[in-house]
Parts: C-alpha cells; sequence; structure tokens
C-alpha cells in the first residue's frame, strides 16, 4: 500500500514551476512542465546543489550547479550515465499534491 | 562497423568520454587508452576545489575498472604515446612496442605553464593528482599562501587554501583579476567576492623570482617582497602538441582540427585542450581548456572515427567554485558587446548578459546557472529577448525564451 505524503497545493506550483519540499528528511523537488507534475530528488546526484533552483527548459530540468539536465520523467541525465531518484506523485481533485518515497523505479 | 582498434591517446577526459561513446554507440572493436600517469584516468576539476580542500576523491575516476573489464577497453597508465606512424597509423609508446591503430584520438591536454624563477621547493603547480595531493599536504593551518596568477584556478586555489586555515595573498599581474575573461567590471566584482573572503588580492603585481632563505620563501615581486611558506604558480597552460609535431601533424597554437575534430591527417583526431579547433557558431578557430569543452569535443570525435557526420558547434560553457559561490560563463563574448546584468554586482546572485545588437554572444553568472542555461539557448538560436526583460529580475527568462523559441 503506498503511502502518500500531502506536500503542495497545484495552484502554488502551477505559480511558482519549482519548489522543495521536505519529506521525512527527504527533500523533494517538484516540477509544473508541460501540465504535469513531477517530482525527482532535490539534491542533484553531481555536486548537491538543488534541483529545485534550477531552469526549467524545453521540458527538461537543468541543475543549476553544473548544467545537468535531467529528464523529470526518468530522472536520466543527458549525456551522463546516472539516473536521480524519481518520486510517483499524485494530484487531488481538490489540487492537493502528494508524493511517495517508494522509489518509481522499485514501483516498476 | 566491423573490429578493429582504436588507439585515445592521453588519459584523461577526454579518452574517458570518447572511450564511452564508442561503446555507447555499438563500436565493438578495440579500444586502448594511452595514458602516462600512474593513475586510470580521472576528471581535473575537482583538483582544485574539493579533491584539494578536503581530499575528497569520490567523483574522481572516470573509467572504472569494473566498466572497462564489462566494456573490453584497455587502459595503459605510465605509458607515453611517442607518435602516431605515419604509414601505418599505429601508435608507437615509450617501452619500444607499437599498438595497431585504424584511428587515433589524441587527447594529450595542456600542461601547467612555468614561470622562469619561480621554483623550487615549496613552488606548486596544479595539473595532475599527484600535485594536488602534495599541495593538500603544504595548505597547513596558519600557512601563508602565495597564489601567483588571479585566474579562475587561482581563485579556486585560493578558495580551498582559505578553507584549510590557510592565509592566502592573490598576485594579479593586471590591474583587476579574470579582466582577460569576463572583463574588468565583473573581475572586479568576482575580486570582492575573494577579498569578503579575507584573501589579500594584490593587483598589478608581477612576479619576477621566488628564493628560499633558512625554511621561508620570499617573492619578489614589481610591487616589493612578499613572505611565503607555499607559493602557488597558475598562470595559464600551454598545449601538448610535441607528439602531434613528432607524427606531422598541422600544429598552430595547438593541432589543427575542424569542425569534426579531424587533424591534418586521415585517420587522426584531435580533442580537448591540445585542439585548436574551427568552431562553426564562432566562425573561426579556438582552443579551449575547459572540461565541458573537453567532454563534447570527444563525443564528436568519437563519433566522427566511426564515419558519423556531425561537428561541434555548441557554445563553451565553464564553471567555477570559489568561496561558496558557483561561477558559470557560456559563450564568447567580443570587446565591444554592450552588457546587461540582472540583479546588483554589489550583492547576492548576479548574471551579466553580453549582446552584439540584439544577440546573446555570452553570459557570465555568480549563484544563477539558471540564467546560464536560457542563455545558452540565446546563443544557440539567437532569439532576441527585450534587455528590460533580461535586466529584470523578476522577469521569467525561461518563460520569455519558450515564448519567443
Amino acid at each position: 500500500m503506498t503511502e502518500w505524503h500531502a506536500v503542495a497545493r497545484l495552484r502554488d506550483l502551477q505559480a511558482r514551476k519549482r519548489t522543495a519540499v521536505t519529506v521525512e528528511d527527504t527533500t523533494i523537488a517538484l516540477f509544473w512542465i508541460n501540465g504535469k507534475v513531477y517530482a525527482l530528488a532535490d539534491t542533484c546526484i553531481h555536486e548537491q546543489r538543488q534541483l529545485s533552483k534550477g531552469a526549467i527548459l524545453f521540458g527538461k530540468v537543468i541543475c543549476p550547479g553544473h548544467q545537468w539536465k535531467f529528464d523529470p520523467e526518468t530522472g536520466e541525465a543527458e549525456g551522463q550515465d546516472r539516473c536521480t531518484t524519481t518520486y510517483p506523485v499524485h494530484v487531488d481533485d481538490d489540487g492537493t499534491v502528494s508524493v511517495s518515497l517508494e522509489r518509481e523505479a522499485a514501483a516498476r | 562497423m566491423s573490429a578493429g582498434a582504436f588507439v585515445l591517446v592521453g588519459g584523461g577526459q577526454v579518452a574517458a568520454v570518447a572511450a564511452r561513446t564508442l561503446r555507447r554507440r555499438g563500436y565493438d572493436g578495440r579500444i586502448v587508452v594511452v595514458g602516462e600517469e600512474p593513475h586510470r584516468p580521472y576528471q581535473r576539476p575537482p583538483l582544485s576545489k574539493e579533491y584539494l580542500s578536503a581530499g575528497d576523491d569520490s567523483g574522481l575516476v572516470l573509467l572504472p575498472e569494473q566498466w572497462t573489464e564489462d566494456n573490453d577497453v584497455e587502459v595503459r597508465t605510465g605509458t607515453r604515446a611517442l607518435k602516431v606512424s605515419a604509414a601505418d597509423g599505429a601508435v608507437l609508446v615509450d617501452d619500444g612496442s607499437s599498438i595497431a591503430a585504424d584511428a587515433v584520438l589524441l587527447g594529450t591536454g595542456a600542461r601547467a605553464r612555468r614561470l622562469p624563477g619561480v621554483d623550487g621547493e615549496g613552488v606548486f603547480h596544479l595539473r595532475f593528482r599527484d600535485e594536488a595531493d602534495a599541495l593538500r599536504d603544504a595548505l597547513v593551518p596558519g600557512a601563508r599562501v602565495v597564489m601567483v596568477g588571479g585566474g579562475f584556478i587561482g581563485g579556486e586555489v585560493a578558495s580551498s587554501a582559505v578553507d584549510r586555515g590557510a592565509h592566502v595573498t592573490l598576485l594579479e599581474a593586471g590591474p583587476v583579476p579574470l579582466a582577460m575573461a569576463i572583463g574588468p567590471r565583473l573581475g572586479a566584482a568576482c575580486a570582492r567576492l575573494q577579498q569578503d573572503a579575507g584573501v589579500d588580492v594584490r593587483v598589478d603585481t608581477a612576479v619576477q623570482t621566488v628564493t628560499r632563505t633558512g625554511g621561508r620563501l620570499v617573492v619578489a615581486t614589481t610591487r616589493g617582497d612578499v613572505e611565503a611558506d607555499v607559493v602557488v604558480v597558475g598562470v595559464g597552460a600551454v598545449p601538448n602538441t610535441e607528439l602531434a609535431v613528432d607524427s606531422g601533424l598541422d600544429v598552430d597554437g595547438g593541432v589543427l582540427v575542424d569542425e569534426r575534430c579531424r587533424t591534418s591527417q586521415d585517420r587522426v583526431f584531435a580533442a580537448g585542450d591540445v585542439a585548436h579547433h574551427v568552431h562553426p557558431g564562432l566562425g573561426r578557430r579556438v582552443r579551449v581548456e575547459h572540461f565541458d569543452n573537453a567532454s563534447r569535443q570527444a563525443a564528436v570525435a568519437a563519433r566522427s572515427m566511426l564515419g558519423e557526420d556531425v561537428v561541434y558547434d555548441e557554445p563553451h560553457w565553464f564553471w567555477s567554485d570559489q568561496f561558496g559561490h558557483n561561477l558559470q560563463h557560456v559563450g564568447h563574448a567580443h570587446a565591444d558587446d554592450r552588457m546587461v546584468v540582472r540583479g546588483d554586482l554589489a550583492e547576492g546572485a548576479w548574471t551579466a548578459f553580453f549582446l552584439a545588437g540584439d544577440r546573446v554572444t555570452a553570459a557570465f553568472a555568480v549563484d544563477a546557472g539558471e540564467d546560464i542555461a536560457v542563455a545558452r539557448e540565446l546563443i544557440t538560436t539567437g532569439v532576441a529577448v527585450p534587455d528590460a526583460v533580461l535586466a529584470d529580475r523578476e522577469a521569467d527568462l525561461f518563460e520569455a525564451l519558450e515564448g519567443l523559441a
């Protein structure tokens, strides 16, 4: 049974496009990209910068530290062999955004 | 592609990226990486940053042994390649043997420039992992460090030295640190970050000699003597072109390569610090000593080796981490470009855009890497964004770009 954590309001995320939330000591970056909410580990796998302070450009998340470019769907870093963690997202009818700490990779 | 053999000379970033690219794209022939250093390929950016300050080697290794084993890539350390045979393209190495090759990639890099009269015990240069280890040992709390050269490496070494508790005096021969790279106004803004961290920044100060008397060093400069326990020299790099010259390749300020990283000789390619590359986006030759340039050129060179039709034409990008700040630059500005500043140069995060007409040519940012991502797109696409939008910190550049593109 997936445990969901309510972390944000959809309206706020739509306005800000990106934000960081914390669930049980895990900081997660939320993004609003092309009409969908994505959740990735906030700490860049490269050099500990915050992805939530990065750029969203043409559907990709770009880390502000060193320009690593992540696919928000898969967590894959373009041109790198590494992948960041993505988290399942659920949006209620009332606009509550929830995430689960169960990694998507494990859920597949 | 039928099995053959590719030899990657240099054993650094270029060889590592090329090896990975070749295997990723299905090349199943022999790959031999030949490197002069005793270490397997590692990346150099951390050597002046976290590896120097804290010895953190977690991200250093580029080709883990498990990967080279799984991907059947031979790595020869401690081996100097001498020449590419004009007769059959084989690579001659310093143990007297030769390695047969269908194509060769030269990623021989560059070496630290030396200043005459500035050497001996207590004087450090920084290019290799072993040099970083030796320098770290010398950067003890209270040590008086003189950093010769106010470039990006100078700033990073100064930052790491301060982190380790040393007192740093930074000597810059020109009137403003970093002026050559980013202009005097932005250079001065970066120098303030260094001064705020306690670095004694001295400009218009050229080093003449270093002498050692009774365990301490005396650095003679055009503005008097400075005492030091440690002297670090960071005054640029010189491309390692000897192998190319000995192999009869065209060399002029680096190994001459075209847009696809091909040298003057068939089946010989070059990439990274050593390559003097025809960049289509700039319409001229440029030799660039950046990690990202080495990575991207290596990928293009590898694909060229496979017969693909690709050019390297992306804007050049580099970063520097120093004094808790993240500095990034993309593109190439001209001396007469105008500058639009987003934010306040005196504090916090800011970005400077350089423009020729309404077209962005370059950008430099402190703690605003997200703007650099946008600038890269603006340089590539030529999309014009009004100055007022560029300058307005509240305006969303991503939206501006996506709306206009």
